[in-house]
Formats: structure tokens, sequence, C-alpha cells
């Protein structure tokens, strides 16, 4: 198997007694398109920053194509070849974006003169007009072309489409599909938009706190996992690591099932349950019961409150 | 790249305080020669032919009207717009991802500011120099001609506590604040050391420009203060690198 792409091993960050980031494990393969989500503050843009020099980690390492953030050396030759949009996408408010384009090339050996015209076109970007001037969706726009036309073997997208109307976040998603998913570029994407995420990732990534909840191939998701929903008196603990997450209130218990949940479900059944629904579950649906802090218990909304899956095994 | 960025984003008050110094420049020399005749001005070079006096006037004020634009407001305007000033707004997250070392940025910064410090006190001070040569046919100015350098070494330590403290602050209003802070403390603080203990503290590291104000142009020159001159020089180069120590560790 060849090199990670990006690989991470008990990268943890904390800030004062704050812990941003504990014990990351990832591995994201080249060619892959991972997204990576989590609700705000969940540790998503510190782990990005990590991963291109910008914090240095607590504990743990980092390494992005086969190379140390943490040195200067490795980190030059990493950012010669990944591509970053961060979340506040921060530009010089006096240069045009035709500047930036001139500023911007002079960094990368890889830069296409040709991706970023066509880019500026697709986009409508007004090229002429100074950065301060331009609306917040033009100005992500501006900051996408930078990395975009950059040919980047990785590119490290921090909620990229933030702040853009529905046509500009197809285009950009149909230029990722199309100029970089299909050249085997690694995408690694963070997004509060789950259809984007379903539209152009391969694989995902929930953070939740710092710590990694689930990380899954989207179409394991969509074929295998399911929701479990379970009434009774004092519901029996579950032995199972297919289980990666569970809910609780009262009576009813929400189970989420990587695997094989018509067996689980009978298990269910033979300590005493009675099982409510076995559902699929789209990635929406995934992620809000996995980090969902509250959550009512109603008919048919049964469950709150989600315990640590280690309790389940 | 970095360095057309510094240049680009610099320029205007480049341009600004060129013309700061350039102006008073041509004013000061120019302006003994014009005269009104019948409604009408005109130069008259015969006024600096007959009298040697205002040739040395011409050049302490020369000295004088150069000295604060090109030395300390270059200085600090410029290190204002050092790299720690990009924390605040946010385009440090840019600018650190580009493949260039913090340390590089650094003194690229500092490079292209040096540039501009020497432009401005030079160009204005022997344009000068020149016209003033010309017109009194005495080319012997020593003072006037070493005056541009002595501004840019005793301006570098400025531009380096400028940008020290942009990138303590994480800004560049807030590195300004604390640069004024810094010196009007110190200013304050000789000022009540010296009147009422009776001391004669020679300045940190401006001895140079106090040198040159304190002195006229065709008098033999008291003695340099080689050691205020040093000082200034071990704190051009100590707060630049101060300043990279601590952007090289910074996160963001």
């Amino acid at each position: 198997m060849s090199e990670a792409a990006i690989l991470t091993e008990g990268l943890s960050k904390s800030f004062g007694t704050q812990a941003a980031v504990a014990e990351l494990n990832l591995k994201i393969q080249p060619g892959a398109v991972y997204g990576f989500l989590g609700r705000n503050g969940a540790g998503k843009t510190t782990t990005m920053r990590m991963l291109l020099g910008l914090v240095r980690p607590t504990k743990g390492s980092a390494r992005v194509l086969g190379l140390d953030p943490g040195k200067e050396a490795e980190l030059l030759r990493i950012l010669e070849r990944v591509a970053f949009v961060p979340q506040r996408k921060q530009l010089y408010g006096w240069a045009t974006p035709v500047e930036l384009v001139r500023m911007n090339k002079a960094y990368f050996s890889c830069w296409s003169d040709e991706a970023a015209a066509r880019l500026a076109q697709r986009l409508e970007i007004p090229m002429k007009t100074e950065f301060k001037k331009l609306s917040i969706g033009n100005q992500s726009k501006v900051a996408l072309l930078l990395a975009l036309a950059q040919e980047a073997e990785v590119l490290v997208l921090d909620e990229p489409t933030a702040g853009l109307d529905p046509v500009m976040v197809d285009e950009i998603l149909r230029t990722l599909i199309e100029d970089h998913v299909s050249q085997g570029r690694t995408i690694f994407v963070s997004s509060h938009h789950l259809g984007e995420v379903e539209q152009i990732c391969d694989w995902v990534g929930i953070l939740e706190e710092g710590r990694l909840l689930l990380e899954s191939r989207l179409e394991e998701i969509r074929q295998e996992f399911r929701l479990v929903i379970a009434s009774g008196e004092g519901l029996p603990a579950v032995s199972s690591t297919d289980v990666v997450s569970a809910t609780t209130d009262g009576r009813f218990r929400r189970y989420v099932v990587a695997r094989e949940a018509e067996r689980f479900a009978a298990e269910l059944r033979g300590q005493g349950a009675t099982i409510l629904e076995v559902s699929s579950l789209g990635l929406r649906e995934l992620f809000l019961h996995l980090v969902r802090k509250e959550d009512v218990c109603t008919p048919g909304n049964a469950g709150a409150k989600p315990a640590p899956v280690s309790s389940f095994s | 790249m970095y360095a057309w960025k510094c240049w680009r984003e610099t320029r205007a008050s480049f341009i600004f305080l060129l013309m700061l110094c350039t102006v008073p420049a041509l004013l000061v020399t120019l302006g003994p020669g014009l005269t009104e005749q019948n409604g009408w001005w005109r130069f008259d070079r015969s006024e600096y032919l007959h009298n040697a006096g205002p040739t040395s006037q011409l050049v302490s004020i020369m000295v004088l009207s150069v000295l604060w634009p090109s030395g300390f407001l270059s200085a600090v305007f410029l290190g204002a717009t050092a790299p720690g000033s990009e924390i605040e707004p946010g385009t440090i997250e840019y600018l650190w991802t580009r493949p260039r070392t913090r340390t590089s940025l650094t003194w690229t910064h500092w490079g292209v500011c040096l540039a501009e410090m020497v432009i401005v006190a030079v160009v204005p001070t022997y344009l000068a120099a020149a016209i003033l040569g010309t017109l009194t046919r005495t080319w012997n100015l020593p003072l006037l001609m070493i005056a541009p350098w002595i501004m840019v070494i005793v301006g570098l330590p400025m531009l380096g506590l400028t940008a020290l403290m942009t990138a303590l602050r994480r800004s560049a209003k807030g590195g300004l604040i604390y640069t004024a802070g810094i010196v009007s403390v110190y200013l304050i603080f000789r000022q009540l050391i010296t009147v009422p203990l009776h001391l004669n503290l020679p300045p940190l590291f401006a001895g140079p420009v106090t040198w040159l104000m304190n002195n006229k142009p065709f008098v033999p020159p008291s003695a340099f203060p080689w050691g205020s001159l040093v000082r200034a020089v071990l704190l051009t180069a100590a707060f630049p690198l101060a300043a990279q120590y601590l952007l090289k560790r910074a996160e963001v």
C-alpha cells in the first residue's frame, strides 16, 4: 500500500486546560476525498492547522505526504505540495484578485495559469476589484481559486463553501470532482453542509470534542449503518463492537449500529427489549445521532444524552 | 514575491514620507534665492554667493527637516507592516502557508523597509546638497553627506522595535501603541532622572542624532558618540532577532 497522504497518530492539542484535539488517529489514503465533520469547536480547524504547521501539537505526531510538519525543512516541502483554504478566508484588502494570483503563482512551481483563468471565469470572480471591496462570497471564491490553481497533490479545505450561494457551491463541487478528484488528488475537507460532503466524499470522519467518534467509508454508512430504537424497562447493556453510538433516556434507547443490525436487534429482543424501529441512516441522521447533546424524548424521537460508546462494549 | 507585497503595502507611506522630506529640502535650499521683483517671483543666485552664513544655517535646517520623517517616522510606519501585524487581520494564515520560512519573511520585510528608509533619507538630503553645492559652489558639506546614514542607523532600532511590538501584540495598531508607549516612558523616565539628580544620561541610541543637531556644518565637530552608535547597531540586530524568535514559535 502506498504511503498515506495524511497520517496522524495520537495527535493532541490543548489550549490551557481545554483539549481541542485528543488522541486523533487519522489515515487518509492518496486519492481519497475525506469529509471531516463535527460541530463548531469540535477540533477540525485545529487539526488542519496542525497539519500545516500553523499550530504545534501538544502530543502525538502528524505526517503529510510522509513529511513531518513539525520540522521546518519538511514543512516547506509540504506547503509546496498542499493547497489550503482556511476557514477565515482573509487576504490582502488592497490587492485585486489579479494581483493576488500574480503574487501567489510565484510561490508554486506547479501553478496553472490556465486553471486560474478557467476558475475565474467559471466562478464569475471580478478580477479587477480590490479584495476588500468584494462580497464575502467572492472573497471565498478568490481563496478557492488561489488554492485550486496551485495544482497541489493534497487539498486541505476548511469550510470551503461557507458564504456561497447554491449555484456557486455546485460549481465548486463540480470543479473539485472534474479537476481534482478525477486526477486522483487527495482532498481533506471540513464542512457543515452534509449534502455537499455526501456529494463528493468517499470517506467521512466525525469529530466531537476533539475525539474521532467515527471514521468510515460513505458507501458503508449507506449500506450497513442502521438506527435501532428499542424500549423496555432496564434495557440490557449491550456487548457489541458494532454499536458506534447509543443514546438513552428512561425507557428508550437508540443505537447506531455499524453492521448486522438485524442480528443486534434479535439479540436485544432476546434480552427482553421491544424493538420499535430498525431503519437505514443517511449521513445527516448519523451525524445528528452521534453528536447531538440534548434530544427531547418524544414518541417517534426516542432517546437523549449520548452515552459514551465504550460503555456498551 | 513577498518583497513585492511589502513594497505594494508600504508604497503609499513611502511616497508620503519621501515627499515629507523632499519638499522641505527644496523649500529650504531654494527659498533664500527667491526674491520678489515687480510683483513677480524670480530666483537670484547671488543671494547664495555673497554670504556663506545662510549656507551653514540651511544645512542645519535641512538636517532637522529630514531628521524626523526619514529616521523615526519612516521606521515606525514601516515597522508596523511587519509580518506580526498580519496575525490579527487573519492574512497570516495565507502568508504562513506559502512555502517560505517565517525567518525569511521577517528579514525580507526588514530589507525592503531598510531600502525604503535609505531612499527617504538619502534622496532629499543629497538633492539638497547638490542644489546647495551648485548655488554656493561649496561642495564640502560633510555633515550633510553623512546625515542620512546616521538617520538610517538610528532609525533601524525603531524599525526593529515596532516590528517586535507588532509581533508581540499581533497587530499593527497594538504594535504602534506599544512602541509609542515604550518611547514615551523612556523619554519621561530619562527626564525624571536627569533633572532632579543632575545627571546627564546619554540617550540610549539616539546620540548620533543629538550630535548632528548640535554641530554646525563648518565648525570642527565635537566628539562623536560612538557608544551610542554601537548601542544602535546592537539594537538594530537585537529587535528583529527577537521578533523572528517570537514569530517562529507563534501559533495562529
